[in-house]
């Protein structure tokens, strides 16, 4: 049993310090004297995780419900054409979005984009189907819902590989916008026939790149980011 | 022949019966439910991913704890308590209690950094756990559910309990209650409704305080101090100042706040105030095990003058001998019912209300005081039950901003004050178990926090 030398406690036989003023405890005549058990557990505990099961239970009914009714009126009573699959559609879309937030949180974040690019291609299919319009679906529509899921993909990865701040999400931000406009007005151009030129998407792009610039420049200088951070902070 | 008729047709009724008695209950639990008490409506909505507010209540017994056992007493001993078997719910315009039939609660292995926040979804959603380790069991419960009385009779109970399960004879008295009673539904009351009837509600404070800063500790750790010390000592000392064991304690916290407002950097120097619990079911009888406390004050304005230690203990004792009585207890618990029972707060929805108190006690009361004090008096057990019990420990938790939140308890000869913090400094502890050894009161100290080796060498 040792006092501390510095605050004159008694202190318990397992503490190698005084846990009030820090300074180690050395007895002289327990130098080499067997580790002592702590009244305290040394296992540190985790919060339980919260399963949002009833969450998604009312969501799948709420979809499935009015799916399910939907295509009932649509076969019975208003059949003249096949609108139901556009509510159809829209469930399965909002299905797959909530999906990974609520019913199965651990599949990782780059599959669930994934399946969400999918998702969306599919529900133009459908229009595509229902308004036997083919074309504006491969020529337009598909590259530019794979360039959005691409840009979304590289955001995520971004954010998760490097140290995440306002700042740098601001970077990512704009970098991929003036991207997906560039590809945008490409696509439409492509898809038009016309030569590809880059007109109001070079508008964007300009700002975008000022924008860029700026963060940048904010990034790279120790004293700026400090200053942006402490005015900014909310 | 009648005989055999009867014993052959006996078990079938009998299983009927039960069955019948089972339906019954779960017919009946679905019916029951319990609304919150006054104070218990405020600590739901502080619920925040890292904080819910939890205190902790343990006993160390003089031999080491066998946990099979300990989780038959608790099985046997919660049916009497069937507020701290429950679940919490929302409705449309409050939260409510319902019976909670899950498996569970479970007791398991002591952790490090205790008390850890509570999401009312996870788990078997019970509000109630109980840990173990070496000689010590711990009841950590969350406040809604009641205070640290109630708590306590869970917790003796519970011991009792498992005493008896080891074979000794504990007789049920003070906080061990009986477990083959039918709980009294004046254990179940919302006690402050009853008390609630004074013609005026004075209003309640609000000032700016001195708020302790310091490093905040990463999610999620929570650092102990004990002191433990005779009883006797600190009785003597606190008479050389004619005060009481609480007062005495308070004026060292204030001193100690005070002195770490001085040395830090400062541009004004504010008020010190302690939040301090006061035990209602002292004023008010009742046996409620819900909540029955309301707030006391005690405060030293450092921008008046430099007070001496002995001035600060004249100011303590005064304040309490002033607003501890009755009546000055009855105006306070009034103001707060007035709020509830507002019919236009009523019809308000959970989640205004909620936004609206989070509001309120993030901005007004948080800041109202410096640090938490809360002092559950000399414990009293059964005679028989003495024998096995070493010593209590009360901790309040973690609190809700950054600061120490202090609990005191005492059992036979030993108190113990025990200090709860998520920060790194440990000044506000220093100065007071400083002051303590300087007036003659011999301390030991235990505590969890990681030592310096540890952490390096993580």
């Amino acid at each position: 049993m040792s006092y501390c030398v510095n605050c004159g406690v008694k202190l318990e036989p397992s503490l190698t310090e005084c846990p009030l003023c820090n300074t180690p405890v050395i007895n002289p005549k327990e130098l080499y004297s067997k580790k002592k058990i702590s009244p305290y557990s040394r296992e540190k505990g985790q919060v339980d995780v919260v399963k949002r099961r009833d969450l998604a239970i009312l969501t799948s009914i709420v979809l499935i419900a009015t799916s399910l009714s939907c295509l009932l009126l649509n076969l019975f009573v208003f059949s003249g054409s096949l609108w139901s699959l556009f509510i159809i559609g829209a469930c399965l879309l909002l299905f797959v979005l909530i999906f990974p937030a609520v019913i199965y949180t651990k599949l990782p974040i780059y599959i669930s984009l994934l399946f969400d690019g999918i998702a969306v291609g599919f529900y133009l299919y459908m229009i595509t189907f229902n308004t036997s319009s083919k074309e504006w679906f491969t020529g337009l529509a598909l590259p530019i819902v794979a360039l959005a899921t691409i840009l979304v993909e590289i955001f995520a990865l971004l954010l998760r590989s490097f140290p995440v701040s306002f700042i740098t999400t601001a970077l990512y931000f704009f970098a991929e916008a003036a991207l997906l406009c560039v590809g945008v007005e490409l696509l439409i151009d492509h898809y038009l026939g016309l030569p590809l030129h880059l007109v109001w998407s070079a508008v964007v792009l300009t700002v975008c790149a000022v924008i860029v610039i700026l963060l940048i420049t904010v990034l790279s200088r120790r004293r700026l980011r400090d200053a942006v951070r402490r005015r900014l902070h909310f | 022949m009648e005989n055999k008729n009867l014993k052959s047709e006996n078990p079938k009724k009998k299983s009927n019966n039960t069955s019948d008695i089972t339906k019954k209950r779960a017919r009946k639990d679905t019916r029951t439910w319990y609304k919150l008490d006054l104070s218990a409506i405020v600590y739901p909505t502080l619920q925040r991913r890292d904080f819910s507010s939890v205190y902790r209540l343990s006993v160390v017994l003089k031999e080491p704890v066998k946990p099979d056992i300990l989780q038959q007493a608790v099985d046997l001993a919660l049916v009497r308590f069937p507020t701290y078997k429950t679940a919490i719910r929302k409705g449309l315009f409050w939260r409510y209690l319902e019976p909670n039939n899950r498996p569970g609660p479970f007791v398991q292995k002591d952790i490090r950094n205790f008390c850890m926040p509570m999401p009312f979804k996870a788990g078997s959603r019970y509000l109630l756990r109980v840990y173990y380790y070496d000689r010590r069991i711990s009841l950590e419960a969350h406040h809604c559910l009641g205070d640290g009385t109630g708590g306590m009779c869970v917790l003796q109970t519970i011991t009792a309990v498992y005493l008896r399960l080891l074979g000794h004879s504990v007789s049920n008295g003070y906080f061990v209650l009986d477990v083959n009673q039918p709980p009294d539904p004046e254990e179940l009351e919302d006690a402050y409704m009853r008390y609630a009837n004074a013609k005026v509600c004075p209003p309640r404070p609000g000032e700016k305080t001195y708020r302790v800063r310091g490093t905040r500790e990463p999610f999620y750790t929570f650092n102990v101090i004990d002191g433990i010390m005779s009883v006797q000592e600190v009785a003597s000392v606190a008479k050389n100042y004619h005060a009481t064991i609480t007062e005495y304690l308070n004026s060292v916290l204030l001193y100690a706040l005070l002195k770490k407002q001085q040395t830090e950097w400062h541009l004004k120097l504010r008020p010190v105030k302690i939040a301090m619990p006061v035990n209602l079911r002292r004023f008010f009888p009742s046996k409620t095990l819900r909540n029955f406390i309301t707030m006391v004050f005690p405060s030293i304005d450092p921008r008046l003058g430099e007070y001496s230690f002995e001035e600060i203990v004249k100011q303590v004792h005064n304040y309490m001998r002033y607003y501890i009585n009755e009546k000055f207890l009855r105006g306070d618990i009034t103001t707060n019912a007035n709020t509830q029972r507002n019919p236009f707060i009523r019809v308000v929805p959970l989640f205004i209300k909620d936004f609206v108190v989070r509001q309120f006690y993030t901005r007004v009361q948080d800041k109202n005081s410096s640090a938490g004090l809360t002092n559950m008096g000399a414990l009293k057990v059964p005679e028989d039950m003495k024998q096995y019990i070493d010593r209590f420990d009360i901790y309040m938790g973690q609190p809700f901003s950054s600061r120490t939140n202090c609990a005191i308890i005492s059992f036979e000869d030993t108190l113990t004050v025990n200090f709860a913090s998520s920060i790194m400094e440990t000044d506000v502890e220093r100065y007071f178990f400083r002051k303590l050894v300087e007036d003659g009161i011999h301390v030991t100290i235990e505590s969890n926090r990681e030592s310096l080796q540890e952490s390096l060498s993580h």
